[in-house]
């Protein structure tokens, strides 16, 4: 306050400090202007000299750093240095400018040019270099994705994400931030297949839980266009059981879906999650998915009538969801079940019985769901079309076959893989602090006929 | 001693005998070889052993019944090399102690004698266990009274196969620890595989060898190759090969099955822990048995 008083006091004086200061500041500002300039042009040539061995790419990458800030103020006046590196000898220092480059605001005309050059940035880069800046990378490949959504082609960004993953990934087990962006893409542009292959990794190490969850619910959604339910449930299973310390959105999306899933995929619903799954998401994803779980419900009663009243009655909230496909295939998936149940009752049935019990219309609709199932291997029949006849059958596998024990084998060696994880998991999690904490609390209670000395605390 | 007894009894040993016999002297020998003493030796109504190594004593206990007789159990006796004694007291107190606990039992003591010889000799397939019985002889005209070697049965109780089962498994063995049963007939099959394995090697080897012409021809080795050969495979036709290949499969499958087992209970103790460490509301109150 004293000085404000001291301030309008003096005033002129205040005045002539105050013209002062700017005036300097301008002439700073021309100043580093200038600088700019000329350390940019400095850089690019310290980007082209040590791109060569590791050991000048991490020096590189030091000065890359402490430049970051006036590659960021100089953004809009990057392009022609950009022209001056090659993406291919000079990833490192290219990704810098790029990011700086790309990170102003972005026109559609300027889109479609920036898109091209990020995708041949993609293609040609080189993955030991970019690895060492991987937060830029990937916000480089994000504005990408947003740029690609931007002119309305997601199949342009697909490759090239690909491509970005295998770069970025230091193991085919290891999860990036790009992976679902990727799957995005996929789902925009209805190229399925693509995702698919990615979906057949395991994963084992994850950056972000984020990316976990992102990725599995878009994966299942993919499963689920290509009709491959059960890889579908595998994925929303995991978004479901994840460990989470709060709620969260995507959750709650991926559990609408995983009722419908398992309904579609093995007729019912299991009424509780699993012990693994977090407490927060067993105590709350029931009653934000009220209908959902009314839904599974009326399904186990087994009347298609009843079932098909209650969609009805519901359509909104299912649409609102975009889950109204998804239930109309679980409705018609009741048909299916009903058969099934069929075959646990009985040797041989008419088409005309089956089409009563099921509900259907006509025998031809009976013959048809019975060929489909058959052709699924959903069920062992033999139809007789002379007296229209289905007899039900044993499972006539064997198991004596080669291809057999070949099966088997592959399934040991993959078990012994994970069985291996997860003794390591389990030794880590053993010497994890926290968990020795609060074992130790609980076992300090319950141990009355141990009379050696439990340490109260483990001080670590 | 008489060559065979002619008294028409007949006797029955359980193992426990000879477990309880064989520790004790491994015992006082392993105890012996700490505290380095003169070696002892004198006879009593128990074992009886080689000279040199040391001599331990004890005492049978069983049923008579008529012509049987079962020796069940037997204890040690404190033997006093200064007096050439036994401890009378200590046998006092043995035996009613024993007498407490098996009632029936009583010292099968004068016509009775057990013999057991602590060194292994591998070439002999029988126990090393003899059993001599006092007889009334007449030698040189003099009635005596001496041990007859006589012949016996070993008979054992359920769970008296279960612990000698287990002691005889316990001793060490030079590779690895195989303490079961399954992992020592695995361990010598493998074994067997191994070395089968090297020695086609060998062979394969050598017959590339005689191929690219390093080694001269020898046709007599080549005969018997080939007749080797040809006496594979020992059956083939479809029955057999379905049979197999269905216990392979099953084999395979309880493998899968096992690994299933046990990859299951790592992931379960593991889920827990992590609930313990990082759930918030995890409950509580619950005995878990983590180690």
């Amino acid at each position: 306050m004293r000085s404000l008083n001291e301030f309008n006091c003096n005033n002129w004086k205040s005045k002539f400090y105050f013209i002062f200061l700017l005036r300097s500041l301008s002439r700073y500002d021309q100043k580093t202007q200038l600088r700019g300039v000329n350390s940019m042009e400095g850089l690019v040539t310290q980007i082209q000299g040590l791109s060569g061995t590791d050991s000048d790419v991490l020096s590189l990458q030091n000065l890359l750093k402490q430049a970051d800030d006036s590659l960021h103020a100089e953004s809009t006046r990057l392009l022609p240095f950009l022209d001056q590196l090659d993406p291919a000898k000079h990833s490192l220092g290219y990704l810098y400018f790029l990011e700086a480059f790309t990170a102003g605001p972005v026109t559609n005309e300027h889109a479609s040019s920036s898109v091209l050059m990020i995708a041949r940035f993609i293609s040609s880069c080189v993955a030991e270099q970019i690895r060492l800046a991987p937060d830029k990378f990937i916000s480089v490949c994000k504005r990408f994705k947003d740029q690609v959504l931007l002119l309305e082609e997601p199949l342009r960004g697909v490759a090239p994400m690909l491509t970005a993953i295998r770069k970025l990934q230091s193991s085919s087990e290891h999860l990036t931030a790009l992976h679902p962006e990727f799957l995005l893409l996929c789902l925009l542009s209805k190229c399925y297949k693509t995702g698919l292959s990615i979906l057949e990794e395991d994963i084992f190490e994850v950056d972000q839980p984020r990316d976990l969850f992102l990725f599995c619910y878009y994966g299942g959604m993919i499963s689920i266009g290509h009709k491959r339910f059960r890889k579908a449930l595998e994925l929303l299973h995991n978004v479901v059981t994840a460990p989470m310390p709060t709620i969260n959105a995507i959750a709650v999306e991926a559990f609408k879906k995983y009722i419908l899933v398992s309904l579609i995929h093995n007729g019912q619903f299991p009424t509780n999650l699993p012990k693994y799954a977090s407490s927060v998401a067993q105590r709350n994803l029931k009653n934000l998915c009220q209908p959902y779980i009314e839904l599974a419900n009326s399904y186990s009663n087994g009347k298609i009538a009843d079932l098909e009243t209650y969609v009805e009655a519901n359509k909104d909230k299912f649409e609102s969801d975009n889950n109204l496909g998804l239930v109309k295939q679980a409705v018609s998936s009741m048909y299916k079940r009903n058969i099934q149940r069929l075959t646990q009752t009985y040797l041989t049935l008419s088409l005309q019985d089956i089409a009563n019990r099921v509900q259907l219309n006509s025998p031809k609709e009976a013959e048809m769901h019975v060929l489909q199932m058959i052709k699924d291997g959903e069920i062992y029949a033999t139809i007789n079309q002379k007296d229209g006849m289905v007899r039900f059958l044993e499972d006539p596998e064997q198991y004596k076959t080669c291809e057999m024990i070949e099966r088997i084998d592959s399934s040991i060696q993959r078990l012994m893989t994970v069985s291996k994880k997860l003794n390591v998991m389990d030794e880590l999690m053993s010497c994890d602090p926290l968990y020795l904490a609060k074992a130790g609390r609980e076992r300090q209670r319950f141990d009355f006929d141990d009379f050696d000395n439990v340490p109260q605390r483990y001080n670590i | 001693m008489a060559s065979s007894s002619s008294s028409g009894l007949t006797f029955k040993l359980h193992p426990l005998v000879i477990v309880n016999i064989s520790d004790h002297y491994t015992r006082v020998k392993s105890q012996m070889n700490s505290h380095p003493l003169t070696s002892t030796s004198t006879t009593v109504n128990g074992v009886e052993h080689q000279q040199q190594a040391p001599r331990v004593y004890g005492c049978v206990i069983g049923i008579q019944s008529g012509r049987t007789v079962e020796i069940f159990n037997s204890f040690e006796l404190l033997y006093d090399p200064s007096t050439n004694s036994l401890d009378r007291t200590f046998l006092e107190k043995k035996q009613e102690l024993y007498k407490k606990v098996f009632p029936h039992f009583y010292i099968l003591g004068c016509p009775l004698y057990v013999l057991l010889n602590p060194t292994i000799n591998p070439a002999q397939k029988d126990l090393p266990v003899t059993i001599y019985e006092s007889e009334l002889h007449i030698i040189d005209g003099i009635p005596q009274l001496i041990f007859v070697r006589s012949s016996y049965t070993i008979e054992t109780v359920e769970a008296e196969r279960i612990s000698v089962d287990h002691v005889a498994h316990l001793k060490p063995s030079d590779g690895g620890s195989a303490a079961t049963q399954l992992a020592a007939h695995l361990t010598s099959i493998h074994s067997a595989i191994k070395m089968l394995n090297s020695r086609i090697r060998v062979l394969h080897h050598y017959l590339v060898g005689m191929q690219k012409g390093d080694i001269p021809c020898e046709n007599s080795l080549l005969r018997q190759v080939s007749s080797l050969l040809r006496r594979l495979p020992a059956i083939e036709s479809e029955k057999f090969q379905d049979d197999f290949l269905m216990e392979y499969n099953d084999t395979l499958l309880i493998s899968y099955l096992a690994m299933f087992t046990n990859c299951s209970s790592t992931m379960n103790e593991l889920v827990d822990k992590f609930n313990t460490a990082y759930d918030r509301h995890s409950r509580r109150g619950g005995r878990t048995a983590f180690i």
